[in-house]
C-alpha cells in the first residue's frame, strides 16, 4: 500500500496493526528530527522519545485527503513538541553549555565502561576518559538536579520543608540567629571537617586544592564535604527548633 | 543594508562545524537567544545540506538585520545546479525550515533559501 492508502485504510478501520505499521514506517523520521536537535543539553533518548511519541499523536491527526504528504505534516508536529520539550523540561535549571555536554560525555562514558568492564566507573577513570579533571566530573554528575521548594529539609522526610529554611529577605534577626546556630553546629565538627569548611567555604578553594592541603584524595574531600555539610544542616536544624 | 557576515564555501559536510560556529557568532552578536541562535545555526546548515543533495556544489551565505529586528539570512549556491530529484530527506529539511524561521523563501531551481528570525528569537 502507498501512503494515502495505508492512511486511508487506517482512518477507516482503526486497526491497530495498521497503526503500528505506519508508525514503524515513519519512525526514521523521528530519529532524523531528534538527532538535529542533539547538543542542547537533552539527551538523544530522550528526544527520539518525545519525537516518537509525536509521531504516534500525528498520525491520528493526518488526513490523507488534504493532500499534504505525511512527512510535511509530521516534521513541524514533531518540531515543535520538541521545542516545548525543552522549553517545560531542560530549562528548569540552566546549566553552562559546557556543563550540559560534559553531563552527556559522563552518562555515555559510564555506559561504555560498564558495557566493558561489569562495573560502574569511578570519577578518576571517567576523569581520564573525558580528559577532563576529576573534580569537573564530581560537579558536572551532581549539577542540574530540581529539587521542590516543599521537600522535607531532612533526611528523614519530617518536619520542615526548604521553604522554611529560606531566610527572609533583610530579615537581620534571622542573620543573626542563623549565624549564632551556624557556629555552634561548627564547634561540633572535628579539626579536620573544620579545616575543609575554611578551604573551601572561607578561601574558596577547589576541592582539588583543598585535597592537596589536607592530604587525602580529591573524592574524600567530595565526601567528606557532603558528610560535613550534612551534620551542620542536622546540627542548626535541631537547635532552631529546640 | 548592512551585512553581519558573507561567507563563500564548498559544499562539503566537513565544512559544516565552521558554518554552526560562524552562525552562532552572528546570533550572539546579533542578540539573539541560546535557543534563538540554536534554531538558526540548525536552519543555516540544514539550508547548505539541502542545496548539497540537489548538487550544488559551493554556496554563499549572507547574514544581515532583519527590517523589523532580529536576523535574516540568505544561503545560495553558487557553483553546480539542482541536478538531483528532491528526496524524502529534502522534505524534511524543507518542512523543518518552515517549522522554525518565519518568511521561508525557497526557490529550488535556483538553489536559494532564505529566511529570517525575528527579534523574539
Amino acid at each position: 500500500m502507498n501512503e494515502e492508502e495505508l492512511f486511508r485504510a487506517y482512518r477507516e478501520t482503526h486497526d491497530v496493526a495498521l497503526r503500528n505499521e505506519i508508525v514503524e514506517k515513519y519512525l526514521y523520521i523521528a530519529a532524523v528530527l531528534a538527532k538535529k536537535f542533539v547538543g542542547r543539553g537533552v539527551d538523544y533518548d530522550d528526544l527520539y522519545q518525545v519525537a516518537s511519541l509525536a509521531l504516534l499523536k500525528g498520525v491520528e491527526r493526518f488526513d490523507e485527503r488534504k493532500g499534504l504528504k505525511f512527512s510535511t505534516f509530521i516534521t513541524p508536529t514533531i518540531t515543535g513538541e520538541i521545542k516545548n520539550y525543552f522549553r517545560d523540561r531542560s530549562r528548569l535549571v540552566h546549566l553552562p553549555r559546557r556543563v550540559s555536554e560534559l553531563r552527556v560525555g559522563i552518562k555515555r562514558a559510564s555506559e561504555e565502561f560498564f558495557a566493558e568492564h561489569g562495573r560502574k566507573p569511578t570519577a578518576k577513570e571517567l576523569a581520564g576518559m573525558l580528559s577532563v579533571s576529576e573534580e569537573e566530573v564530581v560537579r558536572c554528575s551532581d549539577a542540574g538536579g530540581v529539587v521542590s521548594l516543599d521537600v522535607p529539609a531532612d533526611r528523614e522526610h519530617e518536619g520542615m520543608s526548604l521553604h522554611d529554611l529560606l531566610p527572609a529577605e533583610g530579615d537581620m534577626f534571622e542573620t543573626f540567629e542563623d549565624r549564632d546556630a551556624l557556629n555552634a553546629a561548627v564547634r561540633t565538627l572535628g579539626e579536620q571537617e573544620r579545616a575543609l569548611l575554611k578551604y573551601r567555604f572561607g578561601e574558596e578553594l577547589s576541592q582539588m586544592e583543598t585535597a592537596k592541603r589536607l592530604g587525602v584524595s580529591q573524592m574524600n574531600v567530595s565526601r567528606m564535604e557532603r558528610r560535613v555539610l550534612q551534620k551542620l544542616r542536622d546540627t542548626m536544624k535541631k537547635a532552631m527548633t529546640e | 543594508m548592512k551585512e553581519y557576515l558573507t561567507m563563500r564555501l564548498p559544499l562539503r559536510r566537513e565544512m559544516m562545524t565552521t558554518v554552526r560556529l560562524a552562525a552562532g557568532g552572528v546570533c550572539s552578536a546579533a542578540g539573539m537567544s541560546y535557543d534563538g541562535g540554536e534554531d538558526c545555526k540548525l536552519c543555516v546548515t540544514e539550508s547548505l545540506l539541502l542545496m548539497m543533495r540537489r548538487g550544488f556544489t559551493a554556496a554563499e551565505v549572507r547574514f544581515f538585520p532583519a527590517p523589523q529586528g532580529g536576523i535574516a539570512v540568505r544561503a545560495e549556491g553558487t557553483e553546480g545546479e539542482a541536478a538531483m530529484p528532491a528526496t524524502d530527506e529534502d522534505e524534511i529539511a524543507l518542512a523543518l525550515l518552515s517549522a522554525l524561521a518565519e518568511n521561508v523563501d525557497i526557490d529550488r531551481e535556483k538553489g536559494v533559501i532564505a529566511f529570517l528570525f525575528g527579534q523574539q528569537a
